[in-house]
């Protein structure tokens, strides 16, 4: 067994760190605070190609392999979840929606610009009604001519407000089931298609969520992603592939949170001494420092698996589940550590422990992933 | 257009020293990095580089530091030479100049060498001076911005110096030694150092290069800075003020 990076994926990882700390740390709290989309941060990420990291030279990504999207998704949430997010679901699951799904054409006209970091993609799945219970959906495509008229209404989109190519899943034979449900590109502006406003959140606050309401939208049937029927399999096999990055993205707050702890245990002093000092907090930074590692191992082992051409949906969803619930417990304990100072605005640990809390939500709850993964060993 | 080497060095990362017992440094656990100004000068490299020209990356050091070309190729160097030696791993400045001089001197065709002002782990900026020494070419150091002429063969170069701002001129070949504020080095793209591992890397042996001279510099010790909490409280009557002063004085914080 080999726990060695490569020296590429070391250096990358080096240059993330150094991007993040030069370009997104300056600005998390404030675009948190504002709820705002930087703009100009993706425009960066974009020119170093950090957009489409696993996606081939040939569809305008770097041609890395998935471990090293992972990595750049781990340093940039260190600094900001929001933007780690951001990068995550649109290579992970938007981009890879279209790589592993697309024909030739859609993979020139759509997955190019969006792993050029020129075009912002967005998954469309949730509804109201329909969360981990994803056969509760109600959106429908119908066949009409030369297109699909869809209509409906999907929620918790993220990049919804920002995005310029959605996936979006819909019923096109909800009497077949699982193999009703059909997964189409619709790119901005699409009449019939209107993203909400954005959602105002605990956490996660600059990463951008709305309703998306399909009215009479005409899509013509070239967007079609993938064969009609194969939409949930799609979804559950994009799913496999965000909820690395949602593990990665975890292992990078809970490495934040950890930094943020022993900084400042090392400097506030009480009864004369540091509180480092005292066993109650260092049990805590190494209760941190330990669930880290193993959080930050399954994430990578997934991804490994998955550049390795293996089955990783159990892994996926193991180092999501742990990562994410690591992340909450500690970022807990961080805050614990900072006291009263913790509590306020200002305080990195703060937005970290809001940040955290959707980890264990979002691309399947905790209870989500529990099933995934009993599924798979009670098999 | 030019021919320019870039030198630079893969330094200790400060940020993984740890503080052993005694005050003494623990560099059991550290990671290595580009030495900062080196960025700089690469950067400035691939800036006078323009059209034609060529950029070499070189440094001297331990196999290890073979991790450094890949990051030095990244930042836009076309080519690295490596002097490589396990006896390169702790060189003092003069027997690193040296070996760096043997090196482009047989090796290196030039016109305009770049260095950092100074290493991002010693800072005793000899390296760059010494360098220009042995080669017999001029050198400028402290400098803040520079231009290739456009017709070529020669550089103007603005260094900082104390009461102000120098403006040189040189031809080719030339030495300079170049200071942070020069420019602001890229941080390099995932596709840069995807690509970096596919650019041409001359590795020199220590066999290959004339027997290295002694150290003319010894390290007899290290020891970490100690951070101590000092609370004096000054109340704002005259007497406390001229208290204040004087212990401002006595810190030596005030002259």
């Amino acid at each position: 067994m080999e726990f060695k990076l490569t020296e590429e994926q070391e250096l990358i990882r080096k240059n993330m760190r150094e991007f993040a700390d030069k370009y997104v740390e300056p600005i998390a709290a404030e675009i948190d605070e504002n709820s705002r989309h930087p703009a100009e941060v993706f425009k960066l990420l974009a020119e170093g190609d950090w957009m489409g990291i696993p996606i081939p030279g040939e569809y305008g990504g770097a041609g890395a392999d998935y471990l090293t999207h992972i990595l750049a998704v781990e340093e940039l949430s260190r600094s900001c979840a929001s933007t780690g997010f951001t990068v995550s679901i649109h290579v992970g699951i938007a981009c890879m929606l279209v790589l592993l799904n697309g024909t030739e054409e859609q993979k020139k006209k759509y997955l190019t610009p969006m792993a050029k970091g020129e075009k912002l993609g967005a998954f469309v799945l949730t509804e109201p009604g329909a969360g981990t219970d994803v056969m509760a959906a109600t959106t429908t495509a119908v066949l009409d001519g030369d297109a699909y008229v869809l209509n409906g209404t999907k929620t918790f989109t993220s990049n919804g407000p920002t995005g310029d190519f959605y996936m979006v899943f819909a019923w096109t034979d909800k009497a077949a089931g699982r193999k009703g449900m059909s997964c189409f590109i619709i790119p901005r502006g699409t009449p019939g298609m209107t993203p909400g406003e954005h959602f105002r959140k605990m956490g996660l606050r600059s990463s951008q969520t709305s309703e998306m309401v399909f009215k009479d939208c005409r899509v013509p049937k070239e967007n079609l992603l993938g064969k009609e029927g194969a939409g949930l399999v799609m979804a559950m096999a994009g799913f496999d592939h965000g909820r690395v990055g949602i593990a990665a993205q975890s292992v990078g707050i809970i490495q934040a949170a950890l930094d943020e702890s022993i900084r400042y245990s090392k400097e506030r002093v009480q009864f004369g001494n540091p509180i480092s000092r005292n066993q109650a907090i260092s049990w805590m930074i190494a209760n941190m420092a330990t669930e880290l590692q193993a959080a930050r191992f399954l994430t990578y082992h997934a991804a490994w698996l998955k550049d390795q051409k293996q089955g990783f949906s159990k892994e996926a969803a193991m180092a999501k589940l742990f990562a994410s619930e690591a992340a909450m417990r500690h970022t807990i304990k961080a805050v614990q550590i900072h006291g009263g100072y913790g509590y306020c605005k200002g305080a990195k640990v703060e937005r970290l422990f809001r940040d955290a809390k959707i980890t264990e939500i979002y691309e399947g709850t905790s209870e989500a992933q529990r099933m995934v993964i009993s599924g798979n060993v009670l098999r | 257009m030019p021919k320019v080497v870039a030198c630079f060095k893969w330094v200790v990362d400060e940020a993984y020293i740890r503080k052993g017992g005694g005050g003494a440094l623990d560099f059991s656990a550290v990671d290595y990095k580009l030495s900062e100004y080196d960025r700089n000068a690469l950067e400035e490299a691939t800036r006078c580089r323009g059209e034609g020209g060529t950029v070499t990356a070189l440094t001297a050091g331990s196999p290890e530091a073979a991790k450094g070309l890949k990051d030095a190729l990244s930042r836009g160097a076309d080519t690295a030479v490596f002097a490589s030696d396990p006896a390169f791993a702790a060189l003092d400045s003069s027997q690193t100049a040296a070996v760096l001089a043997e090196v482009i001197r047989n090796r290196i065709p030039y016109d305009l060498i770049i260095c950092g002002e100074g290493s991002g782990d010693q800072y005793a900026q000899q390296v760059g001076p010494r360098l220009a020494e042995n080669l017999g070419i001029p050198c400028i150091s402290y400098v803040q911005k520079l231009t290739v002429a456009a017709e070529g063969g020669r550089i103007t170069a603005e260094r900082r110096v104390e009461e102000g701002v120098e403006v040189v001129e040189a031809s080719f070949p030339v030495l300079v030694t170049v200071l942070p504020e020069i420019n602001i080095p890229r941080i390099p793209g995932v596709k840069d150092t995807l690509m970096a591992g596919k650019k041409p890397v001359v590795t020199v042996k220590n066999e290959e290069l004339p027997p290295l001279g002694a150290a003319k510099l010894k390290t007899l010790a290290m020891t970490a800075a100690r951070l101590e909490r000092n609370c004096e409280l000054f109340g704002t009557a005259p007497e406390d003020i001229a208290r204040f002063v004087t212990a401002l004085q006595q810190k030596g914080v005030s002259g």
